[in-house]
């Protein structure tokens, strides 16, 4: 995280995690699409012929929280098993992680793995999943069973982090599970910045304001922040 | 780690091939006739390139008021700050010269950071068109008509449109700046992923050199330790047992009934020395060098099997049920075979010991229902669990924790009724943890014990632990 208080400006680095074809790419895409276009960068895709992530994607975004200049970069790792190193790299620094797990009962294995994995890759950053904030996202939730049902329900019970179920392709759940992981990343920003005291920026206005970021609220959202 | 490129404040000049870049710059204002500059953040001139304002900028040079109102002008338009923020309406800033020349300023933003500004003019706005009132104000000075003559040489355009000719510019140039921003990364990333990658290799093969020095040093001793044990305490039982089968067999002649029976306790106390001697043996060897697992993918059901066969003798003589549930959920596991076997060997040995005649004893094996915690929240999908459910004497609560250390008894009394060197359990507990799971008892006194072993089904990491 990068807090510059002369400028005001706070860069957060946001890394979405998971194994190969969970759908990271998916989700920021969809991302993308419910952006306001002045306030999103580029979607850049380093990809290869067969859309596989190669190195990463990025998306970021920029706008105003109060007197706060605030800008989320937005990444994804590449899934594939060989490019470990590559998901070490796009770690360095970041401030949350969305894990974006599989809902398909064969893939249950992969979840594990890759949570395992990404704790390793974060402890040779320096970094921890105990203290940075996080979140699950069971994607392609049309594609699990009742053995997915029970994953989700047990992780849920344990309570360590939010989850969210999704369908990224539609675009379902993608909104939800940035807004929380925003949410959380914020209120652990707070407690080391006191930001609330200082610029007078609550953790629920700033949420209000990366929503106001984002068009086509569904009409039951909208009236909820009038 | 090294720094990686991701972390890097980008610099326009580093970004843009400049000869290229100035010669779009070169079309677009040979097509449009209006100046335009490009400076990056620190202030340093991109691209500088004037059309028609040379003569008449020149002239107002000449007069000391013009040249301080000209220096005004052209440090405003170089360092006023610019919103930095994205707007709808593109961020553009308007200043008026003192002579009613006009120009128009746009930051480039890349990624929410300011790279550098874009100037466009001088024009002559179309809606003013006629020399500014400061420069009225300087007659005297200045001849005025030749004023005049000089602007009308200056492109006269509506702001409007050089509104729209420098959005189309800035979004070039954000296309520009995009894509060497992302080949950039790509050939930058390519270097640190493959650094990385060597990073990594050459860490793991200094731990493998290290640990084969190790274990070559480990391996002389335990050689000579065993060696010891297995000749000074194992050979004179061989006979203690061999002499106690060949009086038993008669080879030394009749035996009564009594002797028989002295001798069958003879035997029956050799072979149980023997085998707390191996189980020692196979402690020593952990404390020694640690568990060395040789791990193949084995089937459950064989384990489980091989297993109960074992105990079936004793079993039989205590009148005890043995059951066993396998899951078809899990069925093979990529394990230390003769370990596990010895695991749920000792587990069913308790079991058989610990309960009455008459008893039931249940191997219950599928996936496991709690990972050990560092598995993480994915966890029980990558392990397995072996429970082994006894209504024998159960353990109490308190002496629970203690069960798995190594000579602990429960009842350590001298006239206790059950047998035993306490080193089953913790054995157990060593070969479980060797494979990256655990072992936990769940128990009440008097009414059964259920110990169970959770294991991962493959080596924790593989497959996407190695580059």
């Amino acid at each position: 995280m990068q807090f510059n208080t002369g400028q005001r400006e706070l860069t957060l680095k946001i890394v979405y995690y998971g194994p190969g074809l969970s759908g990271k790419t998916t989700n920021l895409r969809a991302l993308y699409q419910r952006v306001q276009p002045h306030l999103r960068g580029h979607l850049m895709t380093l990809d290869t012929a067969d859309d596989r992530t190669l190195f990463f994607d990025t998306l970021p975004l920029v706008f105003r929280a109060g007197n706060l200049k605030v800008k989320l970069k937005l990444f994804t790792v590449p899934g594939q098993v060989m490019h470990n190193s590559t998901r070490r790299i796009v770690l360095q620094g970041a401030d949350a992680i969305a894990f974006i797990a599989d809902s398909q009962p064969s893939k249950r294995q992969e979840n594990y793995k890759y949570w395992l994995n990404m704790v390793e890759n974060l402890k040779a950053n320096g970094l921890s999943i105990e203290t940075l904030p996080n979140v699950v996202q069971w994607n392609k939730k049309d594609l699990g069973d009742a053995t997915t049902v029970d994953a989700i329900a047990k992780m849920r019970l344990e309570g360590k982090q939010p989850v969210y179920e999704a369908m990224a392709v539609r675009g379902e759940g993608v909104v939800e599970t940035f807004l929380g992981l925003v949410d959380l990343t914020f209120g652990q920003i707070d407690k080391h910045y006191l930001l609330s005291d200082k610029l007078g920026l609550d953790r629920r206005q700033f949420v209000e304001e990366v929503r106001r970021c984002l068009v086509d609220l569904p009409t039951d959202d909208v009236a909820g922040t009038n | 780690m090294a720094e990686s490129i991701l972390q890097k404040q980008l610099v326009l000049g580093e970004l843009l091939d400049l000869p290229s870049f100035t010669n779009v710059c070169k079309t677009f204002v040979d097509l449009y006739k209006i100046g335009l500059k490009v400076f990056d953040q620190q202030g340093t001139k991109v691209v500088d390139m004037k059309v028609a304002s040379g003569d008449f900028c020149a002239y107002m040079f000449e007069g000391p008021n013009g040249r301080r109102l000209c220096t005004e002008t052209v440090t405003h338009i170089k360092v006023r700050p610019l919103d930095n923020l994205p707007r709808e309406d593109g961020n553009i800033a308007v200043r008026n010269c003192f002579s009613g020349l006009r120009y128009l300023m746009i930051p480039i933003l890349y990624e929410g950071d300011l790279l550098g500004r874009i100037i466009f003019g001088p024009f002559l706005p179309d809606e003013i068109g006629d020399l500014g009132d400061d420069l009225k104000a300087l007659e005297g000075e200045f001849d005025l008509r030749k004023a005049k003559e000089l602007i009308d040489r200056i492109r006269r355009a509506p702001e409007t449109t050089v509104r729209r000719i420098m959005e189309h510019f800035a979004r070039i140039v954000d296309v520009l700046v995009f894509t060497s921003h992302r080949a950039m990364i790509s050939s930058q990333l390519h270097i640190e992923s493959v650094t990385e990658s060597y990073r990594e290799v050459h860490e793991k093969n200094k731990k493998l050199t290290d640990a084969m020095e190790r274990l070559q040093e480990l391996s002389r001793l335990k050689s000579n330790f065993l060696a010891t044990v297995s000749h000074e305490l194992r050979t004179p039982l061989t006979s203690v047992i061999g002499y106690s089968e060949m009086l038993l067999a008669g080879l030394a002649g009749d035996l009564n009934d009594e002797q028989k029976d002295y001798l069958k306790t003879i035997l029956e106390k050799g072979e149980s020395l023997l085998r707390l001697i191996s189980s020692i043996l196979d402690l020593s060897r952990i404390e020694a060098r640690g568990v060395q697992l040789v791990r193949k993918l084995v089937s459950l059901d064989d384990v489980v099997q091989s297993a109960l066969e074992s105990v079936l003798p004793q079993s039989l003589k205590k009148n005890l049920t043995l059951t066993s549930n396998l899951s078809p959920a899990v069925q093979t596991v990529t394990v230390d075979g003769d370990k596990l076997r010895q695991c749920v060997v000792n587990l069913l040995s308790n079991s058989v010991k610990f309960t009455p005649a008459g008893g039931v004893i249940r191997v219950d094996v599928g996936p496991a229902d709690h990972a050990p915690e560092a598995a993480g929240p994915f966890g029980s999908s990558g392990y397995f669990q072996i429970a082994v459910t006894d209504n024998g004497i159960g353990i109490a609560e308190d002496l629970q924790p203690k069960v798995f250390e190594t000579f602990f008894q429960a009842d350590s009394s001298a006239s206790r009724e059950y047998g035993g060197a306490g080193l089953g359990l913790s054995i157990v507990k060593s070969y479980v943890e060797a494979h990256g799971g655990e072992v936990t008892v769940k128990s009440e006194a008097g009414k059964g014990s259920t110990f169970t072993l959770v294991l991962p089904i493959e080596p924790a990491g593989t497959g996407i632990a190695l580059v």
